[in-house]
């Protein structure tokens, strides 16, 4: 048996870019939504009302108690089918359902990161702020959050790493990312060994630029905390 | 209108759970005054003053600001605020924001100024405060005695018509308390209302119509410095003041 890295280069590698960029456009969007939910959801579980903060806790529970790729199922295949059985109808696609599934479970474990995020900022903030006569509201968008996003922007970083290595198990929905790409290409041709050693490769060219981005951000901001 | 009452406080009570830390405080600041507030430390002179902007919402009694009861319903508390300026223990400076950017943020959001007039005001009481120089730098880098002049300054942006400070040197070191109390007794000096919590008794002496001294959640004592300092009635006032005289020797 020969290996053919030159050959999988050549013809696997176009097939890949491509896929890549379905990656990124899931990534892109359910980071969005995992960002500004993960928030909603933060802010919801400081609220007053015991109802909405007890609602809110056992989505968080929920979406965190249960497999990612589980949700993603339930997301294309029993949500449609639930449609069905009320009598309407709605078609999903894979794409969609990964978006779906990855915003809702990325928001419900940034929220937790936002909650603590803006537990711990100083709430001397706070009081300046509402002496100098701003609202409540003015103070948590002003005063609160800024610093709070600023100090949660590691944890930010790693969730985005993983998000992105982590759509991989959309291959099992039948999305054309890279590893569904891969494993094709593998089926067909039996350059097993090249093609999924090429596709670890891109993912570490990917992810390890991006570690590497999130440890400075990481020394950067210890460093104007400690001065 | 120099008697002018700003603020009546009647009966004031505060309690957290089952800690009544003010058990009746009845005062009243005129127009103008500079009122230094002294006592030990649990006494609940910060209470008192967080009452008076609300950060702490009293338990019973009435706080009466040019004649409106502060605690109705329906009491604008940010129109309030704007007037009632504060001055923190520990600053409180906006982090992640310039020192500019702390002075202009409240004037430009709150007051509708234009970020033109907002930029030169702040500069002139950054020259007032002695720190022109600063202006773009971020609080963190600034020594606390710097920081809380930025605060006054902040604070003044909003044209108070009174202002509060708690114990607005106790977390500095020793030798930047100075610059602190030189900026306060100029405000004093332009008629400013002031209410000032604080330990240094010098400034409580020269610089304040009135001295309060407060133990146990009550004003045990007041009267003008010299009554206070030189001839204290009150056995409580007369064991504190001989405690930190001491101790400032
Ligand atoms: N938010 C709070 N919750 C519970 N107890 C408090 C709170 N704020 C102050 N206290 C208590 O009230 C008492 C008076 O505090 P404070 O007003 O800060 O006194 P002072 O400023 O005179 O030192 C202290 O015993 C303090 O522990
Ligand atoms: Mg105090």
């Amino acid at each position: 048996m020969t290996v053919h890295f030159g050959d999988t280069f050549a013809n696997l590698m176009p097939k890949l870019m491509n896929s890549l960029l379905t990656v990124l456009e899931i990534t892109g969007l359910a980071f969005c939504i995992a960002f500004f939910l993960g928030f909603l959801i933060a802010i919801g579980r400081m609220s007053k009302s015991k109802i909405l903060r007890g609602f809110l806790l056992c989505i968080v529970e929920f979406f965190r108690g249960t497999p990612l790729l589980v949700q993603c199922f339930y997301i294309y295949f029993v949500v449609p089918a639930l449609f069905k059985l009320a009598g309407g109808s709605v078609s999903i696609t894979a794409f969609t359902a990964g978006v779906i599934g990855f915003g809702l479970n990325y928001a419900c474990y940034m929220s937790e990161v936002i909650r603590s995020a803006i537990l711990s900022v100083d709430s001397g903030q706070r009081e300046a702020g509402l002496a100098l006569g701003f609202s409540e509201a003015q103070v948590m968008l002003k005063f609160i959050i800024p610093p709070a996003v600023k100090s949660s922007l590691p944890v930010f970083g790693n969730y985005l790493i993983t998000m992105i290595k982590d759509t991989s198990i959309l291959a099992s929905i039948s999305v054309a990312e890279m590893l569904l790409i891969t494993k094709n290409y593998a089926a067909s041709t039996f350059q097993t060994i090249e093609s999924y050693t090429l596709l670890a490769l891109l993912y570490l060219v990917i992810s390890l630029p991006l570690s590497q981005l999130v440890r400075v951000l990481e020394r950067k901001l210890n460093r104007t905390k400690r001065a | 209108m120099e008697d002018q009452v700003v603020f009546r406080i009647n009966r004031l009570k505060k309690s957290f759970g089952d800690l009544k830390v003010l058990q009746d405080v009845n005062m009243q600041i005129r127009k103008g005054e500079v009122v230094t507030i002294i006592g030990p430390s649990g006494s609940g002179k910060s209470t008192f003053l967080r009452c008076l902007n609300l950060l702490e919402i009293p338990s019973g009694g009435e706080i009466y600001y040019n004649d409106k009861n502060i605690l109705d319903k329906g009491f604008n508390r940010s129109a309030y605020r704007k007037k009632v300026g504060m001055v923190f223990q520990r600053f409180n400076l906006f982090v992640g924001r310039s020192v500019l950017d702390n002075i202009m943020v409240a004037p430009v959001k709150l007051n509708k100024v234009s970020r033109a007039n907002a930029l030169v005001e702040a500069r002139e009481l950054l020259s007032k405060v002695g720190l022109s120089r600063f202006e773009n730098t971020f609080p963190d880098t600034l020594s606390g005695g710097q920081q809380q002049r930025v605060a006054i300054a902040r604070a003044l942006a909003m044209h108070p018509d009174v202002m509060l400070f708690d114990e607005p040197t106790s977390a500095l070191d020793p030798e930047l308390v100075g610059d602190v109390l030189r900026v306060m007794k100029n405000i004093a000096a332009s008629g400013m209302t002031m209410i000032v919590v604080t330990h240094e008794m010098q400034f409580a002496r020269e610089v304040s119509d009135r001295v309060i001294f407060m133990a146990d959640g009550y004003v045990a004592e007041e009267g003008t410095p010299d009554e206070i300092f030189s001839h204290p009635k009150n056995p409580r006032t007369k064991e504190f003041l001989s405690r930190v005289l001491k101790e400032e020797e």
